[in-house]
């Protein structure tokens, strides 16, 4: 890192004479400067490579059909729905940190809210390119909508997959406005800061003629926090609906009562997890180290540690009332789980997901930036395999021996899942360099500085400040 | 306190004063600063922030606004269309039974309810925060100012507009001097930026708003006029398979036929079944009237005739073979007319039948009861018969035919 | 934000002006004088008066008589019954099923506040640590449910019976987990942990009040972390021996996160309806703001949605799948008389309070905020009679003796808690976060 850090044109103290303008300068900067560190270079040139594998198999997959996937009876829904689950998943921490954690008041998610609300978009349109190209007919997909047609049907809304294509646009619609709306200050901040003409006009057309208005402000904050309340269920709301697409079957190892939570807490673990692994190197390249703090790691590891252990809750309660029940068929697909075809899978997902998040518990592990990498990849390994375990075991080991089978994926399975990645890295990369990173004028808003009401006092820190600089 | 920034004349002389710009450098200050302005009964004020500064709201007397209630009508709205929706097309316009569920089922609608309650809320109370605040805005007075561009990095800024009532320029003034602020600045008007859009960008917007409607207008069109021609398909779906379906003409072979039969003389591997007695149940030509020497009878063999009797005779014939199952009971209670009744197998008829015959019947089937031979094993369909042989004779049974210590178990 | 706003008026350190000193014991006279001169004396520099003094001992008597008299009378009334108390039990199971949410309520939550490292909720904390330090206590009133099935007697688990058990297959199956043995030993262990934890808040805190140690607090949010996972499992497998296993053959892996969500649930009310009682005799008066309240109306309010959504998914999902094994339980609580307690809890226990408890206003507001949590109290206790009792009864039958239980497990959770309260503080007069608590404010 040392060396690539020498092309950092980011690493000196921001300039300012008071901590407001050290702020708006230390996030303006990264996307005002000519040329961004050799790292971004690299890496988006990477993405694009990666994307191009994914648009390249998509392709492939539409011209001669789904049959190219290993996607066949009895595991008809095996990778393009895995990875659905996986990335909508992923899409999940994004409107928890800004929702949720500003409604519990947590300071901390402003060093990092705007790129997990970022990553959330990115996350959910990596996961509807899925469903998308699974129904095999992608040229249709207006089917599942409810518009008048010339076949005089209707969507059928007693399905939860009809559900899903309202829960995940809703999501993805919300998701957007949320994020946009907490730009638009910090897009006037870039606007009043432009050099450049082309810069002044765009970020000034975005910014929609924001000034800061204390009129507005009270207004922006009303619907900010009417739009987090309204956010925070619907984030509980899709995960719990993915999950229905499977709990509302009587497949064994499907049909259970806790997946609606226990899919809301895996996404949340998953979430973040992704977002400490992009944290770090956002951190480390773009010289945000002043911003997302090794306190901000800390305490994203420590929801780690407790969405894991709800996550292994839902495994363990998921096995007692396997045998519980004295449901035969249930109590199979549990063994069969553990020990059966599929068992390195499941203890894939046991020791990423349950295990390995446990060395949080060491401070030395959870303040430290490449542990927190290390262990926020294998968070994503194991929810990817959380996922599998949970289609690929029940598919092929349902009720009758005489359909069972096993899911062997192809080369462009893994073409289209690893491809997904190459959109997500690229979509993240461009939003690293041209929209603010950081919520500015919310980090302001909770600087210590922000809140000496009384001149006359001196200002106090009262516990530690949200922000350092 | 300095006026640093003079603003030009236009061509009309002079622009009018647009108000007076007081600035700060802390949050202490602003809010000093519009406890004052907001005491002195100013209206038409306004102070710009970076970011929403804690208490500012009390400071300026800001009263709350309706946005709240603005995303509860919204929210309830989309409840409203939600449960009309999934009403109108699932239980009345399209009545589907699916699994089992009522066509108007609260309990699966209740996810679509929520998110369009919360969808059409949610983009609401962003529109309505948009509209309420009066954006976008895309030209004001202040851009005019050089000092402003701050507003939204490190400064605090109070604006009183000329247009106040109470406004005067040099008590307003004084009274912003009194609030400490950094500096003072007088805003005129801005007479270069007009604040109105330019025709041409007017001129699209139309153009694309009623262009937008052409494909809807399109599609109602097509939605009530009928049309000969089919249906343009661009998209071939699977129309054009690359294989022979049967009964399609094949050119590869001479006969023309894309299904094949065997060629003569000869038997697939397993499928040569000589044994007459066994696969066919006749023995010179006639009906046989044993099983065959290749079937073992034998207790094993019993009860597996029992289980394959219970599972496929049943339906119909019902469990003591009275031709009383299930099946026929219920197409007695339609009394449809076209059914034929199965027959009740312990009959004299069927007793005297021979046992190759009813093997032929299995596999073949017979007036309305299907052939099962392709699915009962051959030793199964004997096993069938040796458990009904068993049925007819416990059925003519006679308390004698019972062991002694059976008798008074009756 | 929790804003730290630092407001001299209400320092709690003994910094603050004779000027403010004199306005907040101004504002303690408005409120009802208390009758305890000892309890005026001003601790640690409060104005407030933080400790309930001899009211304690007289609100022990008359919650405790109140108590002993209605079990006593409930008892009586189910001894008539002539039926070995079967029906006295299912009650007695519902109502205590009210006395177990709010008091593992209040533990969850005190170590939750830990956990998180809260601060607006440092003056609440103690009273929620005096509730939850009821357990022994919980621990002697769960005997009437324990001995029965200890004794192998089946008047309501039916898998205590020996000899029922033999007669069923899925029981059998069961009995590695649902037998005698095994169930006194989780209970001994529940409430053994239980009370060992939250004696160890309390008096952890009231060390702290005495000795106002810098390491307890870090030492108490370091145990809360261990605490929770213990907790989460106990109360998962508890609620599944109490409730779920009155009706042995269902089974839903959602049902502990269910009464989960009644425990958070009853520990908000409980700790909003004692801070109004609390203020009305003029403790705490200038302590607790409308703040706190405005804070724990609004946890109320999300777990009112929370029940729901849990209630809904649990519901739903059965609904759909619609196994016998599973479906026939919300058959018997969706048809006749049932079906009515099911519709009232759909709408008395998430429609009506959803907009009841919706807009800042009602939860600014201590009338309305008593009366919603009155509402959600008789809620709370709907949803345990509608859990228990079909097992029972084919139709509704609400009779004196459920009602007289539900009062008396109350009263004796009020008795306890008055008792332990004591001549003690009633807010953590020491905690490092007691300013930000104070001059805490919502945005």
């Amino acid at each position: 890192m040392a060396a690539i850090s020498d092309v950092n044109p980011f690493v000196s103290a921001p300039v300012g004479d008071n901590a407001f303008a050290r702020i708006t300068d230390n996030v303006s900067r990264i996307a005002e400067v000519e040329r961004p560190p050799r790292a971004w270079y690299i890496a988006f040139a990477c993405a694009l490579g990666i994307l191009s594998i994914f648009l390249g198999s998509i392709g492939w997959v539409v011209w001669t059909g789904i049959g190219v996937w290993g996607t066949t009876m009895p595991a008809a829904w095996a990778f393009p729905i895995v990875n659905f689950v996986f990335w909508i998943g992923i899409g999940h921490a994004g409107t928890l940190i800004s929702a949720i954690l500003f409604l519990f008041r947590q300071t901390w998610r402003t060093a990092i809210n705007r790129f997990a609300e970022a990553m959330t978009i990115f996350a959910v349109m990596c996961a509807g390119v899925f469903p998308g190209i699974h129904i095999g007919r992608p040229w249709l997909p207006y089917y599942m909508l409810p518009i008048p047609n010339q076949m005089d049907m209707w969507p059928q809304f007693r399905s939860p997959l009809e559900w899903d294509i309202f829960a995940v646009s809703t999501y993805a619609t919300i998701s957007i406005v949320f994020w946009y709306m907490g730009m638009i200050p910090d897009f006037a901040t870039f606007r009043d800061r432009a050099t450049t003409f082309w810069r002044r006009l765009c970020y000034g057309v975005v910014a929609m003629g924001w000034r800061g208005s204390s009129r507005q402000w009270h207004r922006y904050e009303r619907a900010y926090l009417i739009l987090a309340a309204l956010a925070t269920p619907l984030v509980l709301s899709v995960h719990s609906v993915v999950s229905f697409d499977f709990a509302t079957s009587q497949l064994p190892g499907w049909h259970t009562t806790i997946f609606p939570p226990y899919f809301v807490a895996g996404a949340i673990f998953g979430g973040f997890g992704m977002v400490v692994m992009l944290a770090v190197p956002a951190r480390q390249f773009f010289g945000l180290k002043r911003i997302i703090q090794i306190r901000h790691l800390e305490v994203m590891n420590k929801v780690l540690i407790a969405t894991s252990l709800l996550v292994g809750y839902s495994y363990m309660m998921e096995f007692f009332v396997a045998w519980y029940s004295g449901n035969k068929y249930e109590a199979f697909t549990f063994v069969n789980r553990a020990f059966g075809q599929y068992a390195w899978s499941y203890w894939a997902m046991i020791s990423c997901n349950v295990l390995f998040p446990q060395l949080h518990w060491f401070k030395a592990v959870r303040t430290n930036p490449i542990a927190t990498l290390i262990i926020g990849m294998f968070i994503n390994v194991g929810m990817w395999f959380e996922r599998f375990v949970i289609i690929c075991t029940s598919l092929t080991r349902d009720f009758l021996p005489s359909s069972w089978g096993y899911f062997i994926p192809t080369k462009i399975d893994f073409m289209t899942l690893g491809g997904s990645f190459g959109l997500f890295f690229t979509l993240f990369l461009l939003f690293c360099r041209y929209l603010p990173m950081v919520a500015m004028a919310e980090v302001k808003a909770f600087h210590p500085s922000a809140h000496a009401h009384e001149p006359d006092h001196p200002v106090e820190h009262t516990g530690q400040a949200p922000v350092g600089i | 306190m300095s006026d640093s920034h003079e603003p030009q004349a236009s061509e009309s002389g002079p622009a009018p004063l647009h108000g007076l710009l007081a600035e700060y450098t802390t949050t202490g200050d602003i809010l000093r600063a519009s406890k004052k302005v907001r005491d002195a009964g100013f209206s038409r004020w306004d102070t710009f922030t970076p970011f929403p500064v804690h208490g500012i709201d009390r400071a300026m007397g800001i009263r709350m606004t309706i946005l709240p209630w603005i995303v509860l009508g919204a929210g309830l709205t989309g409840l409203g269309t939600a449960i009309l929706l999934q009403w109108w097309t699932n239980a009345y316009d399209y009545p589907w039974l699916i699994s089992g569920k009522p066509l108007w089922s609260i309990p699966a609608n209740v996810p679509i309810m929520f998110e369009l309650t919360v969808l059409i809320g949610g983009v609401t109370a962003f529109i309505a925060m948009l509209v309420l605040n009066n954006l976008p805005m895309p030209a004001h007075p202040l851009d005019q100012v050089k000092r402003f561009a701050r507003a939204t990095d490190d400064r605090f800024f109070l604006l009183i507009e000329a247009a106040d009532p109470k406004f005067d320029a040099d008590a307003t003034r004084a009274l912003l001097d009194s609030t400490r602020p950094h500096a003072i600045e007088s805003i005129l008007e801005d007479r270069k930026t007009s604040d109105k859009l330019p025709t041409g960008i007017i001129y699209a917007l139309v153009i694309a708003t009623v262009a937008s409607a052409v494909p809807f207008a399109l599609a109602a069109k097509a939605r009530y006029t009928k049309s000969r021609s089919t249906r343009i398909h661009l998209i071939q779906d699977m129309d054009a398979q690359p294989k022979y379906k049967a009964q399609r003409e094949n050119p590869v072979f001479a006969d023309g036929r894309s299904t094949r039969v065997p060629d003569p003389e000869t038997v697939a591997v397993g499928e040569l079944h000589e044994d007459d007695h066994f696969y066919r149940g006749t023995q010179n030509g006639a009906f046989a009237r044993t099983f065959p020497p290749t079937f073992r009878v034998d207790e094993t063999a019993m009860l597996r005739g029992e289980q394959r009797f219970g599972i496929y005779c049943t339906p119909c014939h019902g469990f003591g073979a009275e031709g009383n199952g299930m099946v026929a009971k219920r197409a007695e209670e339609l009394a449809q007319g076209t059914w034929t009744p199965p027959s009740n197998l312990t009959d004299q008829r069927i007793r005297d039948m021979p046992v190759g015959e009813i093997f032929n019947t299995i596999t073949h089937g017979i007036r309305n009861m299907p052939a099962y031979g392709p699915q009962i094993p051959t030793s199964d369909r004997w096993a069938i018969i040796l458990y009904l042989r068993a049925l007819e004779r416990s059925h003519a049974a006679k308390i004698a035919d019972l062991a002694p210590a059976e008798r008074t178990g009756l | 934000m929790a804003t730290a706003k630092k407001d001299p008026k209400k320092s709690p350190t003994g910094t603050k002006t004779g000027t403010s000193a004199a306005k907040a014991e101004g504002a303690a006279k408005k409120t009802s004088e208390p009758d305890d001169a000892a309890a005026r004396v001003a601790v640690e520099g409060f104005a407030d008066s933080i400790r309930l003094g001899t009211e304690s001992s007289a609100m022990f008597a008359k919650a405790g008589g109140l108590a002993v008299v209605c079990l006593a009378v409930s008892a009586a009334l189910g001894a008539s019954e002539g039926d070995g108390f079967k029906r006295w039990s299912y009650g007695y199971i519902a109502a205590f099923g009210v006395a177990l949410a709010i008091t593992a309520g209040s533990l969850f939550w005190v170590c939750l506040q830990h956990l998180v490292n809260a601060k607006w909720s440092v003056v609440v904390r103690r009273i929620g640590e005096l509730f939850a330090a009821n357990m022994p206590l919980l621990a002697i009133l769960a005997l009437p449910v324990v001995v029965p099935v200890v004794l192998g007697n089946g008047v309501v688990y039916e898998w205590a019976d020996k000899t029922k058990v033999a007669s069923e297959e899925i029981l059998k199956h069961k009995s590695g987990y649902l037998n005698p043995g095994f169930f006194l030993v989780r209970m001994l262990f529940y409430f053994g942990f239980w009370s060992i934890l939250a004696r160890y808040y309390l008096n952890s805190s009231r060390r702290q009040d005495e000795t106002g140690g810098s390491e307890i607090a870090p030492t108490m949010t370091r145990v809360s972390g261990p605490a929770m996972i213990a907790f989460g499992l106990t109360i998962t497998f508890c609620s599944i021996d109490l409730f779920m296993a009155v009706e042995p053959r269902w089974f839903s892996t959602m049902f502990g996160v269910y009464f989960f969500a009644s425990c958070v649930l009853g520990v908000h009310v409980t700790l909003i309806l004692t801070l109004m009682w609390l203020q009305r005799r003029g403790r705490l008066a200038t302590t607790i703001t409308t703040e706190h309240y405005h804070d724990l109306g609004k946890m109320l309010f999300a777990f009112v949605i929370f029940w729901a959504y849990i209630g809904f998914s649990q519901f739903m999902l059965i609904w759909y799948a619609n196994l016998p094994e599973e479906t026939a339980w919300f058959k018997q609580r969706f048809f006749g008389g049932w079906g009515a307690v099911s519709w009232t809890l759909v709408f008395g226990h998430f429609v009506i309070p959803f907009f009841g408890l919706l807009s800042r206003h009602i939860k600014r507001s201590k009338a309305l905020l008593a009366f919603w949590c009155f509402w959600m109290l008789a809620m709370i206790y709907i949803d345990m009679y509608w859990l228990v009792l079909p097992a029972i009864n084919v139709e509704p039958d609400v009779r004196a003796m459920d009602l007289l239980a539900l009062l008396g497990l109350l009263s004796a959770l009020v008795a306890g808690a008055a008792r332990e309260a004591g001549k003690k503080n009633l807010i953590p007069t020491k905690d490092p976060r007691l300013e930000q608590s104070l001059a805490f404010e919502n945005i």
